[in-house]
């Protein structure tokens, strides 16, 4: 029992780490600038710090285009034209947040994990860029 | 077998039974108005079992006036009303009361059930 004990516990947390964001830019070491560097548009970061849940990573989408992956410990952004977005995710439901953005402004959404029936739901959620400033620190870059 | 599969429908169905309460609305921009400071923490129950809180100090600027009340959003904080999707949310004020919320995404009010009297603090117009 040791033995096999042994053998699964570094291959469950392979797994694990696996399906985590493990090799993009930390938030805290990016270079960049956290607002878009075009001042016509504007910036909405998306990131999940959950690792509950590991096996679902939906795509996350803006006004229907796919944007990125829903990573634990992962966070990518976007620099879109002022005006108003929808941002979903799907599992098993599709989950929508809605929101405005302005020129310049940087917004924040924590993809969130919530209990399905059959698997977990993700679903976007707005934050105070002081609460997710501090969320997203030590998050890793996923995006292209 | 017959007895799993509707509970499965039922159950799937089950997450989607939660939505905001909406009237579509026209906004009127205008300029009349400059905006307030909150002079104090408000809470305010939104239905569903969520609350959402208003900061004390922060600025809410006027946009425009809809059937219900005089609209303002604010940057100092996030607002967002909450069912099965989240929607961003701008306050309806009518007579120094919160009676509502605006939805720009959606373009439509959301009646609140629970108004609240709101201590405010005219600001300044710019």
């Amino acid at each position: 029992m040791r033995n096999a004990l042994k053998l699964v516990a570094p291959l469950a947390i392979a797994v694990v780490v696996a399906g985590c964001a493990t090799s993009g830019l930390k938030y805290s070491d990016a270079k960049g600038p956290a607002a878009a560097s075009d001042p016509n548009l504007g910036r909405i970061y998306m990131y999940r710090t959950a690792i509950v849940g590991l096996a679902v990573q939906p795509e996350v989408k803006i006004n229907g285009e796919v944007i990125g992956r829903a990573t634990p410990k992962g966070y990518f952004y976007v620099d879109r034209p002022a005006g108003t977005y929808e941002i979903t995710t799907t599992t098993e439901v599709e989950r929508k947040l809605s929101l405005t953005l302005d020129k310049g402004q940087t917004r924040y959404v924590k993809l969130n994990i919530s209990f399905g029936f059959f698997i977990g739901h993700v679903y976007p959620e707005l934050i105070d860029t002081d609460a997710a400033l501090k969320d997203i620190k030590d998050l890793q870059y996923t995006g292209q | 077998m017959l007895v799993l599969t509707p509970t499965v429908l039922l159950a799937a169905c089950a997450f989607d039974l939660a939505h905001v309460t909406q009237i579509p609305t026209q906004l009127r921009a205008t300029a009349d108005r400059s905006g307030f400071e909150l002079q104090e923490e408000v809470k305010v129950n939104i239905g569903l079992g969520y609350t959402r809180v208003l900061k004390k100090g922060t600025r809410w600027l006027f946009v425009g006036r809809i059937a219900q009340g005089d609209v303002y959003r604010t940057n100092d904080q996030v607002l967002t009303l909450e069912a099965s999707n989240i929607h961003e949310a701008y306050i309806v004020v009518s007579s120094g009361t919160l009676v509502g919320f605006y939805l720009p995404v959606e373009k439509s009010f959301s009646l609140l059930q629970e108004t609240r009297s709101l201590p405010m603090k005219e600001l300044p117009r710019q």
